[in-house]
């Protein structure tokens, strides 16, 4: 029992380990997984050492709590008590494999040795046949339904079925979803909270080559006035959904939402004229501002536009 | 009649018994680095030789053939004279095969850390050693058939028909796989390309683990079992059905390790099918076992062997019934290419491989040195932290599996990838890596404290070299045989049954691989599908030198949650020009087939020099010296000839103006990176591979956009 229980204790504990690391707040998750794993390495090594140390302790209380002679006759109770168990699982076991009691083993013992082993001649047991004829039966049940009745899909038919259902979830769930934007729909927001996502976005995906500040490291400098594939919002968030193969930007489609996709535009053109250090030199063509400096202008009509 | 006097070969035993015990530490503390090294790169100490790419290979071919391959040998050679009745056929013999296999793995540690390797798993030694293994094994063939020869016990046992199957089939599969056109000493091209030489790999390496891995530790369990627990064999009915329908069935299960890949639909099918039928003919051993040991039990109790034969055995039964379990397609969707197949084989490595060899070890060492185990208290530690060890390293790792196969499985409602980054389900489960690795010391220490005990086994009592014994020579055969049973009869005469065993095996082999070796149209061809250029196969040869397949799969499969991380699946005819092939069999990183254009040239260079600068907290090690060194283009010409004989369209001459097209397409990319700032010369290694990783997976790409 005891092994089990320590299995089923690290098992839950591994379990709930990634749930704790992800609040770490000062070190980081990888630290916390770290001290949390020792923890409970530790803490297990602990209870191993505990439950040995209380059941020799429970047996010397038993020693001196008992006497001697009382202990003895305990220990041949035990011992009569454990000889009946045996007796009946041993019976039961005979019962499943259809053995011979043991006494009778005798007839059926191969007149035969090959250095002093020798086979006994019992039947192969009744239910490892049906397990063999059963798994006979699916094998071949399962090369006529997949290629000669042709129910069963192949890989080809499953992935279309795959996306087909795919589809029509993700449909149905834009359709009733506010966040289902695309670049002809996108629009210029400057709400702190689409900036601040927009920016945990760039700083998780973007970054890495764009540069922490958008100041461009592989990819190029966001904040200048250079454009390489335009600087409209809805050219930015095209860019950003289809990639640029050539270029080296991936598709961004297939790993953030719409939405996503979104705030991250409107950060980027937040970036625009940011100034930050170690900019990258420019890249495309000059391009004027215009969604920005035209909503600085006349931030009324844009009001009564919207 | 007098009974003849003759004498066992002991020594033998003893030094195969030796090489068991230093090769099985070294593999298994190689593979003890290389699992640190999964959540601590830095543990391959700053150089090539010692990194994850070149030393994984080191970890599989030292335990399989090194220390599970002399466990197999000193069984074999300490119970086929018993049961023969006979000494080993040739001492000469014997020797030459023990200091032959040796050889063998000394220029596998020598040249699996220099990165020579023909990237096919565990049979990754180039063409030289190969010739070695192939003459080794014929050694030990002749060896062995010399010894049944001239026996002087009528019926050959159960566990004989095992080593004979294993010796057949093992020759078989090594030939096969083995099929490679060197280009220089220690470079080879597979013969078969992309589906083919999957195909073929995977047929191999599924027999390796029937053939090596198991039917010689069955044979070996139908000899020490019954002389351990001095009880018959439970059924001589189960052995010869579970003998024959497994080496029958086994052969044809191969192709469930390329489920969701490019292989034909009904090679697969076959695979899962066969594998299926395979749980009974498994079991078949197990039961056979177990019920051997029926009327023992009470020793079992004391019995410090005994408890590693139960334990190896349960490993057993529960290692092949997942086996078949796991390749049902629908759940091997979810298991493939994550840490659960690390957990299943690592049930069956260390559970049945490793504890039967221990008990044996245990059993037989007191026996051929005359005395008593030095210390049966070690013995039962090692066996119970051996058994904790094993429940640390598959737990986690059962976890681990299930935890990143569903997380890569998962979508949001918005239809995106729960878990776009790979990175991020790599760190989920770096905790349960750590555990593991704790795992995987206990049982290591678990065996470092057998050594000892058995060492001081040894110098306690004194080697018997050379063990008397007696028996009577074979009378005449006598007419009563000729009413034996055909298995009876087939039991005596050992070449028929080398024939029988041969004829079984192979008859799985040729429906399996016959079609798809030469119906061309199991393999259609794709158009823009064009040969690699010189530097992409320079490249292609750097990333087989750097082991890049340990990690990294190049086979998209036909799931959403596959095509939608790395683009479109796979289709057979991408892979025509690719001897070999390299779609790996494990994704502790993400697969790379559709990696060209994904990223820039400085990307890629950034991310080789330190994958933590582009993707942080990232497990991959830094492959800096790449940077550093000169690509050898000595090598171009010679390869693209034999590429030319593989069928490879290049234009007749080409090998002559390869390098200058090298030349050119390195300075490109040279030129590119520094637009970047990157300033590398073009003939430096990283140019090449950086060439191939961009080349990967786009030519349908290409045939695309003429099409529109």
């Amino acid at each position: 029992m005891k092994p089990i229980r320590i299995i089923f204790l690290s098992l839950f504990v591994l379990a709930i380990t990634p749930a704790f690391a992800e609040n770490g707040s000062l070190l980081s998750g990888e630290t916390m997984n770290y001290i949390g794993f020792g923890a409970i390495v530790l803490a297990l090594i602990t209870l191993c050492v505990a439950m040995y140390i209380v059941l020799k302790a429970f047996r010397v209380v038993a020693k001196i709590l008992l006497g001697p002679e009382e202990l003895e006759e305990k220990k041949v109770d035990k011992v009569a008590l454990k000889a009946q168990k045996k007796a009946a699982r041993s019976e039961r076991i005979n019962k499943i494999f259809s053995l011979k009691p043991m006494s009778e083993e005798q007839s059926i013992l191969i007149p035969h040795e090959y250095d002093g082993i020798q086979e006994l001649n019992n039947p192969t047991p009744a239910w490892f046949m049906y397990l063999f004829y059963v798994t006979i039966v699916f094998a071949v049940g399962y090369l006529l339904i997949y290629h000669v009745f042709g129910v069963g899909q192949l890989q080809y038919d499953e992935y279309r079925t795959e996306m087909a259902v795919a589809a029509k979830e993700k449909a149905a769930f834009l359709a009733k979803s506010a966040d289902n934007v695309d670049e002809t729909t996108v629009k210029l927001s400057a709400d702190a909270t689409v900036l601040a996502a927009g920016k945990a976005t760039f700083d998780g995906k973007c970054a890495a080559c764009h540069g922490n500040n958008g100041q461009g490291v592989v990819g190029p400098n966001l904040t200048d006035d250079y454009w390489l594939h335009g600087n409209k919002i809805s050219d930015i968030f095209k860019t950003i959904k289809y990639g640029v193969q050539s270029k080296g930007m991936p598709t961004w489609e297939s790993q953030l939402t719409p939405k996503q996709i979104s705030d991250v535009a409107n950060y980027v053109k937040s970036l625009h004229g940011t100034n930050p250090a170690n900019p990258k030199e420019p890249q495309g063509t000059k391009m004027a501002d215009d969604e920005n400096s035209a909503k600085d202008a006349k931030p009324k009509t844009a009001m009564v536009v919207k | 009649m007098q009974p003849e006097k003759f004498y066992y070969d002991n020594k033998i035993v003893r030094n195969f018994g030796i090489a068991t015990v230093i090769w099985g530490i070294i593999g298994m503390l190689v593979g003890l680095i290389v699992a640190i090294q999964l959540y601590k790169p830095e543990m391959n100490m700053h150089n090539q030789y010692t990194t994850f790419g070149r030393v994984r290979p080191l970890h599989t071919n030292a335990v399989i053939f090194a220390f599970v391959g002399n466990a197999i040998f000193m069984g074999i050679y300490y119970s086929l004279q018993r049961l023969m009745k006979a000494r080993m056929f040739s001492d000469v013999l014997s020797k030459l095969h023990f200091w032959g296999w040796q050889l063998i793995i000394v220029s596998a540690v020598i040249t699996l850390p220099l990165g020579l390797t023909t990237s096919h798993e565990y049979a990754e030694l180039e063409w030289p050693i190969d010739i070695l293994i192939t003459l080794v094994w014929v050694v030990f063939g002749i060896n062995m058939f010399g010894t049944i020869i001239k026996r002087r016990e009528r019926h050959i046992y159960v566990a004989v028909w095992f080593y004979i199957a294993t010796f057949v089939t093992i020759a078989v599969l090594h030939i096969v796989n083995s099929i490679e056109l060197p280009v220089g000493f220690f470079k080879s091209y597979m013969v078969y390309a992309g589906v083919q030489d999957a195909l073929v790999q995977w047929w191999y390496g599924h027999n390796a683990v029937a053939f090596f891995l198991t039917t010689p530790y069955l044979g070996m369990m139908y000899y020490f079992l019954p002389k351990m627990a001095n009880r018959p064999i439970y059924s001589y009915k189960l052995s010869i059905l579970h003998f024959w329908a497994l080496i029958f069935i086994y052969i044809w299960a191969g192709p469930h390790h390329l489920l969701y890949t490019t292989l034909p639909g009904w090679a697969q099918s076959l695979g899962v099918a066969f594998s299926v039928m395979l749980i009974a003919p498994s079991w078949g051993g197990m039961i056979n076992g177990l019920l051997t040991l029926r009327g023992a039990w009470d020793k079992v109790r004391d019995d410090v062997t005994l408890k590693f034969m139960v334990v190896g055995l349960t490993a057993y039964g529960m290692a092949t019934f997942e086996g078949p379990m796991l390749s049902l397609k629908q759940v091997n969707a979810i298991g493939h290419f994550t840490d659960w197949i690390i957990a299943h084989v690592h049930v069956g490595a260390l559970g049945w491989n490793g504890f039967l060899t221990f008990a044996i070890l245990y059993w037989l060492v007191p026996r051929i040195y005359k005395t008593e185990l030095y210390s049966k208290k070690m013995a039962s530690f090692h066996f119970w932290i051996g058994t904790l060890g094993i429940l640390f390293y598959a737990i986690p790792m059962y976890w681990a599996g299930f935890t990143q196969g569903l997380m890569l499985k998962e979508f949001t409602p918005e239809g995106i990838l729960k878990y776009p980054s790979f990175l991020e389900t790599t760190m989920r489960i770096l905790p349960m890596h750590v555990m593991r690795s704790v795992g995987g010391a206990m049982y290591l220490t678990g065996v470092i404290v057998m050594a000892y005990n058995l060492y001081k086994t040894a110098i306690q009592g004194k080697l018997v070299a050379n063990e008397a014994a007696e028996a009577m020579p074979l009378p005449k055969l006598n007419p009563e045989a000729s009413t034996e049973r055909w298995h009876r009869r087939l039991e005596r005469k050992p070449i028929m049954f080398l024939v029988a065993s041969l004829i079984v095996i192979l008859i799985g082999t040729f429906v399996e691989l016959m079609p798809t070796l030469t119906i061309s149209s199991n393999i259609p061809t794709i158009a823009s599908v064009k040969p690699y250029s010189p530097l992409e196969l320079q490249g292609r040869d750097l990333y087989i030198r750097e082991g890049c397949s340990n990690c990294h799969s190049q086979t998209i499969r036909p799931f959403r949650s596959e095509t939608e991380r790395y683009g479109e699946y796979s289709k057979a005819g991408e892979f025509v020009y690719d001897h070999p092939f390299l779609w790996g069999s494990k994704r502790t990183g993400p697969d790379l087939q559709r990696e060209g254009g994904k990223y820039s040239n400085s990307w890629h260079y950034n991310h080789l020099m330190d994958p933590r600068l582009m993707s942080p907290g990232s497990i991959m090690p830094n492959y800096d010296w790449l940077i550093t060194q000169k690509l050898d283009t000595t090598t171009t010409a010679v390869k693209i000839r034999a590429m030319q004989k593989l069928g490879v369209p290049y234009p007749a001459g080409y090998d002559k103006v390869a390098n200058q097209d090298l030349d050119k397409q390195a300075k490109g990319i040279a030129d590119n990176l520094a637009k970047d700032h990157i300033k590398v010369k073009s003939n430096k290694e990283i140019v090449a591979i950086i060439a191939y990783l961009q080349r990967l997976g786009t030519d349908i790409k290409a045939g695309k956009t003429a099409n529109n």
